[in-house]
């Protein structure tokens, strides 16, 4: 009984790992399918660090490591909350970029907060690759 | 003078130990509920204090019946006509002396344990109903709980002014009869004629006293000797409040998952259907997740009266009014005005929205009167 449960457990998380690679390789093609063309991940090194003016306040700027630190494999802190939030970088977090509703949820949410709009398939598709190496 | 007036000059034993250990540690009890009553992160040791002054009447009932010659009540139980007598005499300065307690004082005293049970009854059940602790948690609502709270402050601030009688009297009969009533207190001896000396002095019930108060004592504060900086000890935990994983996970993600009970029904409602919009987010919910969020959030709105911030909020906060921040209502306002603006600008508090940086059970939603600590200036 235990070892079919240890089994069970196993393979969910070999699954996971599996699922991961999955997981961006899938978005991926779906944006290509909506129209991007090759990604690059130093279009995306260039978007994550890219400023843009802050509409609440005069002479700030946003960029994603406002919140997410300069450090990807450090933990970044929310702007306004304080709130801690866990490293981006795959590498030292094995839960990012493993659920893809996830990923939609964020770019969704705070490409309209840094960019002030949602992001597209190429903008994307650049960001994740160039996450997905670090 | 003669003899009779001055009481004679024998120093004799009058005030027994119990009578004077009660004393003494009733005025330490009552002055430590007054000390920790307002403000609310010492309701656990206005709690105690509260028990202890409770506890020291029910004994002093019990010697008044048992204890020795000028303990007992019937020694002092003196009619309206004698009360009345020995005030009108001592506006001419021609009181009489009495080894135990005088007419007008054994009053004073009566009204004062009176009192002080009906403060320490009321505010058990206050302790029961508006903060659902204690021996008659449960037995009322809040609302009642709130009701009985003006009967506790009430008697509290009589027996204030009673006690301030009672010190003006001691001070004046002092004067009066060139004799140290508070010294008195402390000794047990005072001036008079042998025939009038008490019998024992009753030690070893002192003792017992003395024991029973420092090993409550003990056992009721005995949490905060494993706190840790890291793990401090909440004395008063509260009620376990209903908990959704989605609600935890999704609204945890930015900033405290802040419980239901903390804004009316109309409030969450607003803002999840506002969540495109949410104070300068899109949230991008979709709608499985945002009709769950929803549903767990009405449902156990302040309304729902699950704990005592939940039923300040539901009936302090105007009902035209729908405040989409918890920091917007009036009873949240009411209970943070008094915080210094240094306060909030630390970096570990940084937003008032962050209520984990005091309120030791945010996570909980109980915010208890207890589970708070004001930030240290300086770290």
């Amino acid at each position: 009984m235990k070892i079919h449960i240890l089994s069970i457990a196993l393979c969910a998380a070999m699954s996971a790992h599996i699922a991961a690679a999955d997981v961006v390789d899938n978005l991926l093609n779906t944006y290509q399918a909506a129209g991007a063309k090759d990604f690059s991940a130093g279009n995306g090194d260039d978007l994550w660090h890219q400023s843009h003016a802050d509409p609440e306040q005069a002479g700030k700027t946003r960029s994603c490591v406002t919140c997410h630190g300069k450090d990807l494999r450090a933990k970044g802190k929310h702007v306004r909350t304080g709130k801690v939030i866990d490293p981006m970088a795959p590498s030292v977090n094995k839960e990012r970029l493993t659920d893809a509703k996830f990923i939609e949820k964020w770019f969704k949410r705070n490409c309209k907060w840094v960019v002030g709009r949602e992001c597209t398939p190429q903008e994307k598709g650049d960001l994740l690759s160039y996450l997905r190496k670090q | 003078m003669s003899d009779q007036q001055t009481g004679g000059h024998q120093r004799i034993f009058v005030w027994d130990l119990p009578t004077r250990i009660f004393h003494w540690l009733l005025v330490a009890s009552y002055a430590g509920a007054w000390l920790t009553f307002d403000d609310n992160r010492y309701l656990y040791e206005h709690t105690f204090a509260g028990y202890t002054f409770f506890g020291l009447l029910s004994f002093r009932l019990l010697w008044g019946m048992v204890g020795s010659r000028h303990a007992r009540f019937r020694a002092f139980a003196y009619d309206w006509p004698s009360v009345s007598a020995y005030l009108r005499a001592l506006l001419t300065g021609k009181a009489a002396r009495h080894a135990g307690h005088n007419p007008a004082g054994s009053w004073a005293i009566f009204l004062m344990i009176g009192l002080g049970f009906v403060v320490s009854i009321a505010g058990l059940f206050t302790l029961g109903g508006e903060e659902q602790h204690g021996p008659f948690k449960g037995v009322m609502a809040f609302a009642a709980g709130t009701n009985i709270k003006e009967i506790h402050e009430s008697a509290a601030w009589l027996l204030l002014a009673l006690t301030i009688l009672h010190v003006i009297g001691v001070i004046a009969e002092s004067f009066l009869h060139r004799e140290n009533l508070v010294l008195a207190m402390v000794t047990g001896y005072k001036f008079g004629s042998k025939g009038e000396a008490a019998d024992s002095p009753y030690a070893n019930i002192a003792v017992i006293m003395i024991l029973t108060v420092a090993g409550s004592g003990f056992f009721y504060f005995k949490g905060y000797l494993n706190a840790a900086p890291d793990k401090p000890y909440i004395p008063f935990q509260g009620p376990l409040l209903p908990d959704n994983a989605t609600w935890r996970e999704e609204c945890g993600e930015c900033h405290l998952a802040y419980h239901p009970t903390l804004l009316p029904a109309r409030s969450w409602q607003k803002l999840m259907a506002d969540q495109a919009e949410h104070f300068g987010d899109d949230l991008a919910l979709d709608e499985a997740t945002t009709l769950e969020i929803t549903a767990f959030l009405v449902k156990n709105a302040a309304e729902s009266r699950l704990s005592e911030p939940a039923w300040k909020i539901s009936s302090t906060t105007p009902p035209d009014q729908t405040p989409l921040r918890i920091t917007d209502t009036p009873y949240w306002k009411k209970k943070h005005k008094g915080i210094p603006e240094t306060i909030w600008k630390l970096p570990k508090v940084k937003d008032k929205g962050n209520c984990g940086a005091c309120h030791l059970d945010a996570e909980q939603g109980t915010f208890e009167d207890s589970g708070m600590r004001l930030p240290k200036a300086i770290q």
